[in-house]
């Protein structure tokens, strides 16, 4: 239970937070500062956000919305692609 | 003589006549060279200077409607050009040059106006380094503040997509040049930035392609400016050509050179951002591996301990069972079949001479019980002389004399079957 609520805590990073920690562990590990003990369950962190971060990379679309002034016409915003 | 009599104008003749001289005789419009003098910015809007150069002075006016065009700030001693016509105002008797168009002699107006706005902001920390804000590095939601018939819109977008796929753009359209322009670009600026709790958006560009100085100019003005130093997101500014600087690019927190850049500054580059990933990844296998090779050294030794061990131990029980098979060699197995083969026939000679005993022992008491036997069997008297006497004709033993008549026959049995018949003829008692 405790390592899927880990999981999903992953998947709700954003990228930069989730490259920032991978960074980090990285790091870490290439610095020694991790105990021998604690590397399997870091490899195991490092690389769920190594596939979280592919995994918003593929899911990248190419989205735009024009937002206008309030005032003018609302809050009506518009999908153009 | 009217050719004699001297001719006597009013004050007001002769001004109107001059008026009209000039009016009549110069150019319609002339354009004077000369450096500004006694400026003077009348609180009614209108201006009042005179141009100079080393031996004379020109008074001037400029009127509020063409001073509001001015796009530099007229300054004493500045060398500029004045285009207007010469008037002569009648009620003062003076004339004097009604500017309509001023710009700085030498460099253009535009440029200069650019270079004091410049300055001025620079002044008030406009442009600090300490005022920029940071760009996020991996941003979701780009706000676009431009044409949106403009090229630069698809350039922008085009740039920020080619790099980085995944960030959605947000489109404000706005006028980037003409009257007014500036005014719309700060207020789309104001706008987004009070309602970016809820649009999220983490970084604004404002830009628009290349042009004339006077194209580009709305980025050049106080009020986008100001605007862009308060705003809250972090601006990126991409406007015009390569060489182009505007005042929007100094006080933006970051500038593209041009909108076709506006992407390389806003957002990473997806190819690299992979190869980082890709070389986190075999970071992390590189340390895995080492630390499962460091284990497997461990338990290498560990298992090399436990076989040391198990070597020692064998080698001890080994040890143990030479010593017992030296032991036991010791011992001669034959010599200890030939105790005991002797053990046992000292046994078995026991056992049997017992048993001989006792089976002689039997033997005399049967002999001796079969002795007794027989000489209880009557028969065997009969070898002893003694006889067994019987009635003939009742068969039975004589033992009385009452068990015979006279006359009786009796059958006498001796040893050996052997038996004598004869007549009873006497009866008697001895004794009496």
């Amino acid at each position: 239970m405790a390592k899927n609520e880990k999981k999903n805590d992953i998947n709700k990073l954003s990228f930069e937070d989730a490259i920032k920690k991978l960074g980090s562990i990285v790091q870490k590990i290439e610095q020694g500062e991790i105990p021998l003990q604690d590397s399997l369950a870091q490899y195991e962190k490092g690389m769920a956000l190594i596939k979280h971060c592919r995994g918003i990379l593929q899911k990248a679309e190419k989205r735009i919305e024009k937002i206008t002034e309030e005032k003018k016409t609302g809050d009506r915003s518009q999908k153009t692609e | 003589m009217q050719n004699n009599k001297t001719k006597i104008y009013t004050v007001s003749q002769i001004n109107s006549l001059i008026k009209g001289i000039l009016d009549n005789n110069l150019p319609r419009r002339l354009t004077i060279t000369g450096e500004i003098t006694d400026w003077k910015l009348h609180s009614s809007g209108h201006c009042y200077f005179s141009l100079k150069d080393e031996n004379s002075t020109l008074p001037c006016v400029m009127w509020k409607s063409s001073f509001a065009r001015v796009k530099f700030q007229p300054e004493n001693g500045l060398a500029v050009l004045g285009t207007g016509f010469i008037d002569v105002y009648v009620p003062h008797g003076r004339y004097q040059l009604i500017v309509d168009r001023l710009i700085p002699a030498g460099v253009g107006a535009l440029q200069l106006a650019f270079e004091q706005m410049v300055k001025k902001l620079q002044a008030q920390g406009l442009f600090d380094e300490a005022h920029k804000q940071p760009l996020p590095e991996y941003p979701e939601r780009i706000g676009i503040l431009t044409s949106e018939s403009g090229a630069a819109f698809e350039d922008i977008k085009d740039s920020i997509w080619s790099r980085w796929p995944c960030v959605k753009l947000f489109l404000y359209p706005v006028p980037v040049q003409g009257e007014g322009a500036a005014e719309e670009i700060a207020e789309g600026l104001r706008d987004i930035n009070r309602r970016n709790r809820k649009l999220k958006l983490d970084i604004l560009i404002v830009g628009r392609g290349g042009g004339s100085l006077e194209d580009l100019w709305a980025f050049n003005e106080e009020v986008l400016a100001r605007v862009i130093f308060d705003s809250k997101i972090p601006v990126i500014s991409a406007v015009g050509h390569e060489i182009d600087t505007t005042v929007a690019d100094l006080v933006a927190d970051a500038r593209a050179s041009t909108p076709t850049k506006a992407g390389v500054v806003a957002v990473p580059d997806m190819q690299k951002v992979l190869g980082d990933l890709e070389s986190y990844q075999s970071s992390l296998n590189n340390n895995i591996t080492l630390c499962l090779r460091y284990a497997e050294q461990q338990f290498d030794e560990s298992a090399g301990n436990i076989a040391d061990a198990v070597k020692e131990f064998l080698a001890e029980r080994r040890e143990r069972l030479y010593r017992s098979f030296e032991q036991i060699v010791k011992i001669e197995p034959h010599q200890l079949l030939g105790k005991v083969r002797d053990d046992l026939n000292h046994l078995k000679n026991r056992v049997s001479t017992t048993i001989q005993t006792i089976v002689n022992k039997h033997r005399i008491q049967l002999t001796a019980q079969s002795n007794l036997l027989t000489g209880l069997n009557p028969k065997s008297v009969l070898k002893r002389g003694y006889s067994i006497t019987t009635n003939k004709k009742t068969g039975r033993l004589i033992r009385k004399l009452e068990d015979v008549q006279i006359a009786d026959d009796i059958i006498t049995e001796l040893v050996e079957e052997n038996l004598i018949e004869s007549k009873v003829t006497n009866k008697q008692n001895r004794i009496e």
